[in-house]
This record gives C-alpha cells, structure tokens and sequence, in this order.
C-alpha cells in the first residue's frame, strides 16, 4: 500500500511538472559560422512573414551549436558538418534520441589564393601536403619561390573538421594560423601575396579561387554553382541543420519554410546552392 | 599735387605679392612640415606601443592556448535515503542524507589525439583516485586509441557514468561481477567513423577492488565488447548490438580452499587459478516516438570467483571457514526511459542477478539468494548543471527457511546532482 502511494505521487510529480515543459515562445539557432549569413537571412524573412514568431541566430562554430543542441540551450543546430559519432551519443545518453539531421543547401569549400598567386590549381594531395606542412614552398606547385603561408579555421569550427576528415586526413601542421571566421581566413589571404585558405564560399569575395583536381589525371574544377550543385568540384559538402526530436509546433513550419522553394532561394542568394 | 600722384609699379607690385606668397607658403610649409614630422613621431611612438601591445597578445594567446589544453568538469551528488527496516544501516538510521559522489576531472589533450585524465572522489571520508589514464589516438591507424591505466572496464552500464545514468545505481549483476568499475591495464578501442561499430579489448589486472596498485598474480585477465549501431533516420529509430566476454582467473595463493559452484567446501592445490569466465549480449533500442524514449538491456551469465577475506594476502593463515569461492551467475537488466519535454524523465528499471544459479531454495545461503529489483525514478533537469532524480527501489529476494520472507529493504532516494 505504501508502494502504492509513493509510486502514484512519483507519476504525479511528474506529470505536473512536464506540464510546463512544452512552451516554446521562440526558435533559437546556433552553430555554423559559415552558415551564419544564411541563418540571419532565412530568419529575418521569416520573422517578416510571421511576425508572432522570433528566430534568435547567433554563430560560434559547428561544435558550439553541437555542444548547444546537447546542453539544451538551442533548439536548431548549424553544422557544415556532419554529427560525430562522440556527439551522437551525448544525445542519446541526455535525450534518448540520435538527433534529426536536415540537409539545408550545399556548399563547396573554396580554395583562397592571392591574387597575384600564380598557382592556379591543385590537387586534393597537394592541399593535404601543404596544410600538413609536406610542401612548404609555392615553387614545388609552379609558383614564385616563397614560402607558403597557411590560413585556416579554429578547432571549433565544421570547416576546420571537414576539410581535416576530408581533404587534409591527418594532423594538421602547427603553422597554420587558426582565424576566427572564414571572412577573417580570406582577408588573411587577400592581404598575404603567400597565402592559403580555405572556406565556404560564400565569403570568397575580392580573391582568386585555386581549380581543384581529386588527382592528378581528373581535370581542375573551378567552385561554380554548377560544378558544386552537380556535386563535380571535389570538395563540396552539405550544410545542416540538427535537432535533438523530430520537429513539432513552430520549429516545424520555421525548418518546412527553409526547406521550401521560397527558402531555398535564399540560399542562392546568399551565395550557397539549394539542398537538392 | 594730387596729379603728380605716382601710380603703382605693377611689376613690383607683382614682385612684392610674390615674395609675400612665398614667405607665407614657406612659413605654412615650414607649420606643415613641423605637423608631418609630429605626426610621424607620433605615429612612430603609436606603431612601438601597438607592436608592444601585439607581443603581449602574442605571449598572452600562448599562455591561454595551453590553458584551453586542460579542461575541467565534475560533479556533486548529495542525497537523502529512507531505508525500509530490513536493511537498518549501522547505528541504526532509518533515513541519512548523504554526499553520494564529489568528483573533479581533470582532462589535459597537449595536441590532437592525447588525452590525459585524472579523476579523484572527495566524497566524505573516502579520497580516492577514480581515473587515471592517458589515451592515445594510435598514429596512422584512424579510429584506433590505446588506453593506459586505471579505467572503468569496458562494459555498457559501467561506462554510463552515473552523472547521466538514469538510475540511481548500476543493476546488481554490474556491481557483482565490476566491483568498483574501474580495473587497471591497457585497452585498444576503435570507434569507427565510416562503420558504425566499436570495438573494445582490454588487458587488465583483474583483481582491482580500489586498493592494490599492483596485480596479485602473473595472468591478466582480458575482456572485450563489440556492438554494432543501425540506424533508420526515417523511423527515429537507433538500434545498437553487441557481444562482451571476460576470461581471466584469480590465482590461489594462500587460501588452499575453495566452496565449490554446489557449495561444499574442499581444498585446492596452491597456484591453481579459480575462474572468471562470461559472456554477455547487450542491446541498446533509441526511438523518437513523441520525444526520446530508450529500451536497454544486458545479460549475461558465467562463472565468477570470489576471494576469502584472507585469499589475497599472504600472511593470514588459510582457513578452511573462509574459503575462496567459485560461483556460476546469470543475471540482467532491462531500462524502459521515456523522455517528456526537454526537461523530465521517466525511468523504470528491473533487474536480476542469481549469485549462484546451481542451487535454489533450502541449499542457498543468504549471500547466495537471487534478487529481482524494481526501480522507478524520474529526472528532472533543471538546467545544464543540476539535475534532481527521485526514485523507490524495491528488491525481491529468493526465499528458504533462513530468509523466509521479501526482506523489508525498499529504498526511497532523492538526489540533488550538480556537474559543472
């Protein structure tokens, strides 16, 4: 009998309480920094069209939203990265779910040289050398006898895993100078006649883009919309947004209408390419 | 006389305007030029101090990229327990509070892939050293790492640090067979990143209570788990898989004899090892279905040995009253968790371990009766740091002559957790 009760007041409790659990009077958004413009734009137009709801967008990096998304502090996620199987089950030890992945544009990651840089192209070995620290010098890839100077993003930032999972492979060299923001990364370069970068392309603007070859016999692909929709351009990679359950109530019409041909021309505008 | 008015030469006239141009062009040069050369000296002493300032960052940026290298997190566990009569603790409380866990880790990653972690529990009374491993992602080979140390065994439940576990504590067959959880030795993991598998193999002392730094015989003991994860995103579902076996032994060193799996006592010959041998199938059921909600389980079954009070130290007489002893177990656990909202859980828990599966009723001794437990607790999270569970345990015991009734040891618990 006293089990009894103490189990009902436990459900009671319970009950009660989760009462309150289901509000939700905004939408808040963090992560991506590469995705942070798209962000902004896809939640000021539609705050426009539903005024009763506010997205709240900030940046900080894939592993910031991740972190985010598992503490409960944001309700969608940007990543321009997928999940880590590490971060996939934080979300199941807390929340009992794997997490819902939503592709929401592509996007090709850009090779930044100067200008006045006369290398033109590279192949996915050479930019894994040059940014382990294997080829130092321009001269090696037919350029000006210089040395090379890398740029990149910090540690936790989706372009900085992705472009170390899938082009790079293994450690990065200690020489390459982390910046916040792949707009820091491009003016590094647009200032730096020796310098690389990488980052989406989006930001690409007042620099020269190096043609990418996965080898040495594939021919050098220039980042286009075309190349990158088409999924040619040898380092192109969705952009995400996660959450921790399916979408419900608000959050569902806000990631429906991103999804949608209206949202998805936003990401045109912005420079990215629509998701499918 | 006003007609002899001399008019003026214009030419000079030209000449002296141009040599007033000239001097105030001069004199506004020579300003100019006095306000260029302040300027650059001020510049100049502008360009020392932000070049100053730019070695200090540089020093400063240095400094805080080594500190960003070491992280620490822990938590504090503080409870309150209401014991039913049968398990009155010593001094005869029906009801403590008590401070369950006061952990700190520190964790040091001196560059990508190494990791060193060291974990001591102030909890009253009781300073101990949890953790204390180094990990290294092993060069060339990705998704391998190599484990040194003291570590928690590599076991679903006894990975499950109880900063998340959703029960209070580890089901009954956990804590009979990885007392204390951690064991030292080595351990190689792959974690794959293109297939979703892990893998588990480790080379442990296999006799670690909390207290022996060093092993108390020759063989090690091994151990490994492998699960394999699927995953249907259409469905919400997350499925994880998997097999863990242990084979190892202690070694009789002292105490010559041994309670056999039927419970009569004999003797043994000095060196031979008594078994601890299992296997165990675990699985791991995540679906999205109106908010997480998890179905896992565990069983496993084996011989296990348990040393005398005098078998691991070699300077009490053997005795014949306290023998080592070699037992064969079966025993499972099976979580039902239901996430609702962001914030609560609701847990249920039943669980069963049968110390000794070859005898039953009259022929089991109190130590050696099987249990079936009921928990049921729910979570509430706060915010990120504190978390407030409640929980009822209800043990079942085996019942003979010796324990004719369920003992009376249900448990009322609340815990306040704060992790940072």
């Amino acid at each position: 009998m006293k089990n009894k009760k103490i189990i009902t007041i436990m459900l009671i409790t319970v009950l009660m309480s989760t009462a309150t659990g289901f509000s939700q009077a905004k939408i808040t958004v963090k992560g991506s920094d590469t995705m942070v413009i798209l962000a902004q734009k896809w939640a000021e137009l539609y705050m426009k069209q539903n005024p009763a709801t506010s997205v709240q967008v900030t940046g900080g990096g894939s592993g910031v939203g991740i972190t985010a998304l598992i503490n409960g502090t944001t309700d969608i996620c940007n990543s321009s990265r997928p999940m880590k199987q590490s971060e996939i089950e934080k979300l199941k030890a807390r929340y009992n779910t794997l997490g819902v992945q939503i592709p929401c544009a592509k996007d090709g990651i850009t090779i930044f040289l100067n200008e006045a840089n006369k290398v033109e192209e590279l192949t996915l070995k050479q930019l894994s050398d040059i940014y382990q620290g294997k080829i130092r010098n321009w001269k090696e890839l037919g350029g000006n006898d210089a040395e090379i100077r890398m740029y990149g993003r910090e540690n936790s930032s989706g372009t900085y895993t992705y472009f170390h999972d899938e082009v790079v492979k293994a450690d990065y060299a200690a020489s390459v100078q982390s910046l916040p923001g792949t707009a820091a990364v491009v003016n590094a370069v647009k200032k730096d006649v020796n310098g690389i970068g990488y980052g989406g392309a989006a930001y690409a603007v007042g620099i020269k883009h190096a043609r990418v070859k996965k080898d040495t016999n594939s021919t050098a692909i220039l980042p286009t919309a075309e190349s990158i929709r088409k999924g040619e351009y040898p380092i192109t990679r969705f952009l995400y947004m996660y959450l921790r359950n399916r979408p419900t109530g608000e959050t569902k019409k806000y990631i429906d209408w991103i999804l949608s041909e209206e949202g998805q021309m936003i990401v045109t505008d912005v420079g990215y390419f629509p998701y499918k | 006389m006003m007609k002899n008015k001399v008019k003026p030469n214009v030419t000079e006239m030209k000449k002296l305007f141009a040599i007033a141009g000239l001097i105030m062009i001069s004199i506004h040069g020579y300003s100019q030029t006095q306000k260029i050369d302040s300027l650059i000296e001020v510049i100049d002493r502008h360009e020392g101090k932000i070049n100053a300032l730019d070695d200090r960052v540089l020093v400063n940026e240095s400094d805080l990229g080594k500190l960003n290298k070491i992280k620490i997190s822990g938590y504090i566990q503080a409870e309150f327990r209401n014991y039913q009569s049968g398990i009155v603790k010593t001094n005869d409380p029906y009801s403590t509070f008590l401070i369950r866990r006061a952990r700190i880790k520190f964790t040091y990653e001196p560059l990508d892939g190494v990791k060193f972690v060291l974990q001591p529990d102030f909890s009253t009374g009781n300073l101990v050293l949890k953790d204390a491993y180094a990990v290294v992602n092993i060069p060339k080979i990705k998704d391998w790492t190599l484990w040194a140390g003291q570590f928690n065994r590599p076991n679903y439940e006894v990975e499950y640090s109880s900063g998340q576990r959703e029960v209070m504590e580890r089901s009954r067959v956990i804590r009979a067979i990885y007392p204390g959880e951690r064991e030292i030795g080595v351990k190689l993991e792959y974690i794959g990143s293109k297939i979703p598998l892990k893998f588990q193999f480790a080379v442990l002392n296999g006799n670690f209570t909390g207290s022996q730094p060093i092993d108390v015989d020759t063989k090690k003991d091994l151990m490994s788990r492998l699960v394999y994860s699927v995953k249907l995103p259409q469905a919400g579902i997350g499925i994880d898989v998997g097999v863990n076996g242990y084979y190892g032994g202690t070694k009789a060193k002292a105490n010559p004899f041994i309670s056999r799996i039927t419970g009569e006592t004999d003797s043994v010959a000095l060196g031979s090892y008594l078994k601890k041998q299992w296997m165990g199938g675990e699985i791991q059921i995540f679906a999205d279905f109106l908010g997480g909600t998890a179905v896992k389980a565990e069983y496993m079954s084996g011989t296990n040995n348990f040393a005398s009070l005098t078998g691991l130290t070699s300077t009490i007489a053997a005795l014949k009253g306290d023998p080592n002893k070699e037992r064969v177990f079966s025993g499972y656990y099976l979580y039902l968790i239901k996430n609702i909202g962001p914030r609560f859980q609701l847990v249920g828990r039943y669980d069963y371990l049968d110390p000794n599966t070859k005898t039953s009723g009259e022929t089991s001794t109190t130590s050696e009766l099987y249990y079936k437990t009921w928990a049921l607790t729910t979570q509430y999270y706060m915010n990120d740091n504190i978390r407030i569970s409640l929980q009822y345990e209800m043990p079942k015991n085996e019942t003979n002559t010796k324990v004719p009734d369920d003992l009376k040891d249900n448990t009322l618990t609340v815990r306040i957790q704060a992790k940072f």
